[in-house]
């Protein structure tokens, strides 16, 4: 909301300057957004009279002009506006001057002219966009006057954001209110009076309309007067200029003083031309199926019995609280108008704007609360504006029908819980100070010292509850007043969380193998699985729908990291990055749950690529180890690694991580559909976890196992075997037959080519003996390693390599 | 023959500056103290000497050999560092040529912000939960104290799903699912992702947030203040001051909006902060009592406070980063920034 200061002065007086205001209105909790010093940069302009024109000797569209500026001597303009004419009034921006726009005027000659000034238009003074032509001002202003005077711009205007339970500061007395609550100065209320010479004795209102409420529970008040004799022209200057100072446009006399009202004191208002209400009366009830009616903005809007309508005896003429109808608006020829001043139930008002997409001045505040008892200060207030500018007589009496009328809110409120909530030492003087000047009545509790019996003003709809009453203390005490302390309760034991230890683990050890960790919407596009080759009966396939997503790429909920590290991938490359190791570590949404993933791409290169560490292309060993690394660093072992068919990866070149029945993860190169899908021109290697699962085996129990005290022998072990056969194989023999002896086997050379007959395979092993118990001799480990070549040779057909 | 010695002395010890390597040296040494060396042909001389007269030259010919030997185990060191310096005269490597970097990663910087103020609340005896970010309206505005027509939904547009579920506007709901399933004192931090629907340069429609929460018998809303203060000095330095600024959520009561001092222009007023001096940082109050009546805490024997922050808000405070949607890009070139 918008306030004028200039405005706001006439209901309270204060010395703050406009900064020093902001800043007590924000620490208050009314936030100042914005501060705009109108007339700024416009203090050197001031109203100017072309006396005479002459054509410019030497420029065919430039003319000069002579221009009194109120001084003893016309001043010579050079001027090239279209528009100018003799005897017109316009602003002239004297010598000296820099406008808002950064021009400064300057004695000039133009094209051998002297020029003392410069004759401006909107758009030069940065009032407007208007630039065509000079801004033509009122030929009753006086020449030389101030133009910021003359326009009502010697203003400052605060744009304040108030909160949804402050409908109370949507007016001028409202924020009158709060700064009454810092200052304990006195507010100044608008004198309501109606003169009895206004007030039209023989005509009784009652006599000729009627307010009939059918709906209590949507309109707990409704109240009518009738000005007759009306003349609605344009308003005075002054109204004009205090309404477009808070930005609202002038629309007529009568419109104009209902939005003053309401800015004023937040009511707001509707005037209806009287002789277009059919049987010139009122019934306040819902809308019936399939009605129609045409708003101010002239659309057609189908009602339903859920909207709150004003009608006359046929048909709805306004849209309760939100918009007035097109047929009954005030026109130049309404003679007689019912001025509505009325309360309306804000979730009712609330839906009804929703539905229509309406969100007016007067719909803002009905949905936040407006205070029923001001009403009729408000109608009165207006009715007296409208005889005074609009002329016309006043009908004898008001309708007020208030079904909904409720007894002033009394709250107990007991000092020490004031003290105890805040953890302050605030005394009772302040107490009492504070709620009398937000406007509550106090009174001191009888038997219980200290304790208070409080009465909340009818416009402070927020204050229900003593806590609402203890924020009213602690805000206008200050925040800033309340001390500082920390926490002096007990610090709960917080028990042991082995899913947040498994995250850390695994990001750890992801971060220093040097991938680099992403972060993705969770939403994500709905074929994104067919881009990973699933079908549409897969699981994965299940993904949750946004009923109302921002576009068809974030529309649905993903089940899987997968597709966002691929076209995080995309990305990249498509920005020349091909060096891609990126992982990613996220809840995923599956079927109502939402398990843990953590997945990550290998693509491209990887190495350094500098001299003597250069790239080259990952394989599906590097994302193996990545693999063994998470488990290990979760204490995971004897898992198994099994081929699977998921179509994302290559058939041949992928594998689940099983431990005992359950599937952790899987690992794989990534299928060359997927990639052309992707736009990859590389191979690309995934893993995806499932840190649930990991969870659920991780074992995190660390025991101390004795350094080898006996020295270890180590013998290399070449064989050739069948090309097929597995690697995991002669390791399985080299374990069991090398028994307690094996301290590790190490597979170093994998061979396939002329040194090795086809179809066949060299496997080179490093197998490192070692006892717990004594020194080996070459002769023990020389049988044991006979062994298992032996065995080796018996149960796979291989043969040493010499 | 003391003259001899002498003169040998001279003549060696010249000779020795002129030696350049060990075999010239071992040359000298030989024509010297070889069992045929010219030192040895003096000391023949001793037996023709007197009584009194042998001792004195005897100790005078050791001196000599001790001075001689002396010089030449000093030539040798130094033929030695010699010949070690015109070795690794020849080993120098052009010192810049690229290092081998071991591969490391970077952690995502809303994750590393993140991780920053976990800690420092988690130093405070905050433990670290988390909850669903599908939720229900129950838990992620009615339990908050915030009905369906209340004009504060306006606030958070609301991502829906099907049968009245949504994704969690803020990560309050957590709160209540911790106090329905446990008793006070609670002291929780809730890290992780929340949604609302926006998308433009300073919004994203998936963002971070921490909320807190601290519940016991007597939490005072000077408590408040003295937690955010603690935090706010160590996320953005000591002399960091704050400011607390009455608001409205329907979740807390007395409610608070919180400004640190710029961190950009420490007060003084730039763009960042709007010339103001001061920039939010997040919201924060006591619990409000319906919503401790909503999770059958009695309002009169359990008081505490709330807070919540955005992360990508407080990572941009550090980073300055013109549109915050390239966070979720995930370009390299800008992951490897922070």
């Amino acid at each position: 909301m918008n306030v004028s200061l200039k405005w706001l002065k006439t209901y309270i007086d204060f010395d703050f300057s406009p900064e020093e205001l902001a800043d007590r209105l924000t620490m208050l909790g009314i936030e100042v957004d914005s501060i705009k010093h109108l007339g700024a940069g416009l203090e050197g302009v001031v109203v100017g009279k072309v006396v005479s024109i002459s054509p410019h000797p030497n420029a065919d569209k430039l003319i000069r002009c002579q221009v009194d500026i109120g001084d003893e001597n016309n001043l010579q303009i050079v001027c090239g506006a279209p528009n100018v004419y003799q005897g017109m009034f316009a602003p002239v921006a004297t010598i000296g001057t820099e406008l808002p726009t950064g021009i400064i005027i300057k004695r000039a000659k133009l094209r051998g002219e002297e020029s003392h000034g410069m004759l401006c238009s909107e758009k030069e003074l940065a009032i407007s966009d208007e630039a065509s032509g000079l801004m033509e001002l009122s030929s009753n202003l006086s020449v030389g006057m101030p133009l910021t005077e003359a326009l009502g711009l010697n203003d400052v205007i605060l744009e304040l954001e108030i909160t949804p339970n402050r409908s109370d500061c949507l007016s001028m007395l409202g924020v009158a209110r709060e700064i009454r609550a810092e200052t304990g100065n006195t507010i100044n209320y608008p004198e309501v009076a109606l003169i009895a010479s206004d007030i039209k004795k023989d005509t009784d209102i009652r006599e000729i309309t009627s307010v009939t409420i059918a709906d209590p529970d949507l309109c707990p008040r409704y109240a009518a007067r009738v000005i007759q004799n009306v003349q609605v022209t344009e308003s005075p200057t002054w109204l004009k200029q205090r309404l477009e100072s808070v930005g609202i446009g002038a629309i007529n006399n009568i419109v104009d003083i209902t939005n003053f009202v309401l800015m004023e004191y937040g009511q707001p208002l509707h005037a209806f031309d009287y002789h277009k209400l059919g049987e010139n009366r009122i019934v306040v009830r819902r809308a019936m199926e399939n009605e129609t009616i045409t708003t101010l903005d002239e659309v057609e809007r189908k009602l339903n019995p859920n909207m709150l309508v004003i009608a006359d005896a046929e048909k709805p003429v306004a849209l309760a609280g939100v918009m007035g109808g097109y047929e009954s608006e005030i026109t130049e020829t309404t003679k007689s108008v019912l001025l509505e001043s009325a309360n309306f139930h804000p979730a009712s008002i609330r839906s009804t704007s929703k539905e229509h997409g309406l969100n007016t001045e007067a719909s803002y505040r009905f949905e936040r609360g407006v205070d029923p008892e001001v009403v009729i200060s408000a109608l009165d207030r207006a009715a007296q504006l409208i005889v005074e500018i609009a002329g016309g007589t006043i009908c004898k009496g008001v309708v007020d029908v208030y079904p909904g009328r409720k007894k002033p809110l009394k709250i107990r409120l007991r000092k020490d819980r004031v003290n105890f909530i805040l953890g302050t030492s605030i005394e009772v003087e302040e107490i009492e100070q504070t709620l009398s000047r937000l406007g509550f009545r106090i009174e001191t509790n009888q038997t219980e010292v200290d304790n208070f019996d409080i009465t909340v003003p009818s416009f402070r709809l927020d204050i229900t509850r003593e806590i609402d009453l203890i924020e009213e203390i602690a805000r206008v005490h200050g925040y800033d007043n309340i001390p500082t302390t920390l926490p002096k309760g007990d610090i709960p034991i917080p028990p042991l969380n082995k899913h947040e230890k498994v995250r850390k683990c695994i990001r750890n050890f992801l971060l220093s193998s040097g991938m680099m960790e992403a972060v993705n919407y969770s939403f994500i596009h709905p074929n994104c699985f067919e881009k990973i080759r699933l079908n549409d009966d897969h699981p994965l396939c299940e993904a949750t729908k946004l009923q109302n997503p921002l576009s068809p790429e974030m529309s649905i909920l993903r089940t899987t990291l997968i597709p966002s590290l691929l076209a995080n991938a995309q990305h990249n490359h498509n920005h020349q990055i091909n060096s891609i190791a990126l992982f990613e570590l996220s809840s995923v949404f599956i079927n109502g749950m939402e398990p843990y993933r953590v997945a990550g791409i290998l693509a491209g290169e990887i190495g350094g690529g500098v001299y003597g560490n250069p790239y080259r292309p990952p394989d599906f060993f590097d994302i193996k180890g990545i693999a063994e690394g998470i488990l290990e660093v979760c204490g995971i072992h004897g898992y198994e690694l099994k081929q699977t068919e998921e179509p994302t990866y290559h058939p041949g070149r992928n594998g689940e991580v099983v431990l005992g029945e359950t599937q952790i993860g899987i690992i794989g190169e990534v299928h060359p559909g997927v990639l052309e899908n992707y736009e990859l021109p590389f191979k690309a290697y995934l893993f995806d976890f499932d840190i649930e699962k990991i969870t659920d085996a991780a074992d995190f129990t660390k025991r101390f196992e004795p350094i080898p005290i006996y020295p270890s022998i180590q013998r290399d072990l070449a064989i050739v075997v069948d090309q097929e056969l597995k690697s995991d194989m002669p390791m399985d023999i080299i374990n069991t037959t090398g028994g307690e002896w094996i301290e590790s086997i190490r597979l170093f050379d994998v061979y396939e080519g002329n040194q090795v007959p086809d179809g066949k395979k060299s496997l080179a092993y490093t197998i490192t003996y070692h006892s717990a118990t004594e020194t080996l001799t070459d002769k023990a480990v020389n049988d044991r390693h006979d062994k298992i070549v032996q065995r080796l040779n018996k149960e796979l057909g291989a043969e040493l390599r010499m | 023959m003391k003259t001899e010695l002498e003169t040998i002395q001279t003549e060696v010890l010249e000779q020795l500056k002129e030696v350049a390597s060990p075999d010239d040296l071992e040359t000298l040494r030989i024509t010297y103290f070889g069992s045929k060396g010219k030192l040895k042909d003096i000391m023949k001389g001793m037996g023709k000497l007197s009584e009194e007269e042998r001792p004195i030259v005897g100790k005078f010919a050791n001196d000599v050999q001790a001075t001689l030997t002396d010089a030449f185990e000093k030539t040798k060191k130094e033929l030695e560092s010699q010949k070690q310096r015109q070795q690794l005269k020849g080993e120098v490597i052009d010192i810049t040529l690229p290092g081998r970097k071991p591969a490391y990663g970077k952690a995502h910087p809303v994750i590393q912000t993140l991780e920053r103020i976990e800690n420092i609340f988690t130093q405070m005896g905050f433990q670290t939960v988390t909850g669903p970010e599908i939720e229900t309206e129950h838990f992620n505005f009615d339990a908050l104290n915030t009905p369906p027509d209340h004009p504060a939904r306006d606030l958070h547009d609301t991502f829906y799903l099907t049968d009245g579920q949504l994704l969690r506007t803020h990560n309050s709901p957590v709160q209540i699912r911790v106090m329905e399933s446990q008793k006070p004192p609670l002291r929780i931090i809730v890290p992780g992702k929340a949604y609302r629907v926006d998308y433009d340069i300073s919004h994203t429609p998936m963002f971070h947030q921490v909320e807190g929460l601290l519940v016991d018998k007597h939490v005072t809303f000077s408590e408040l203040k003295g937690v955010l203060v603690s935090f706010a000095r160590q996320m953005f330095g000591d002399q960091t001051q704050m400011r607390f600024r009455p608001h409205f959520f329907p979740f807390t009561e007395p409610s608070a909006e919180v400004d640190i001092s710029c961190t950009v222009c420490q007060g003084a007023g730039c763009r960042t902060c709007g010339y103001t001096g001061w920039v939010e940082i997040l919201g924060a109050g006591s619990v409000d009592p319906e919503v401790f009546k909503a999770v059958n805490y009695d309002p009169e024997k359990i008081t505490g406070f709330a807070f919540g922050m955005g992360v990508e808000r407080i990572a941009n405070l550090q980073f300055r980063i013109p549109d915050i949607r390239t966070f979720y890009e995930n370009d390299l070139r800008f992951l490897k920034q922070f």
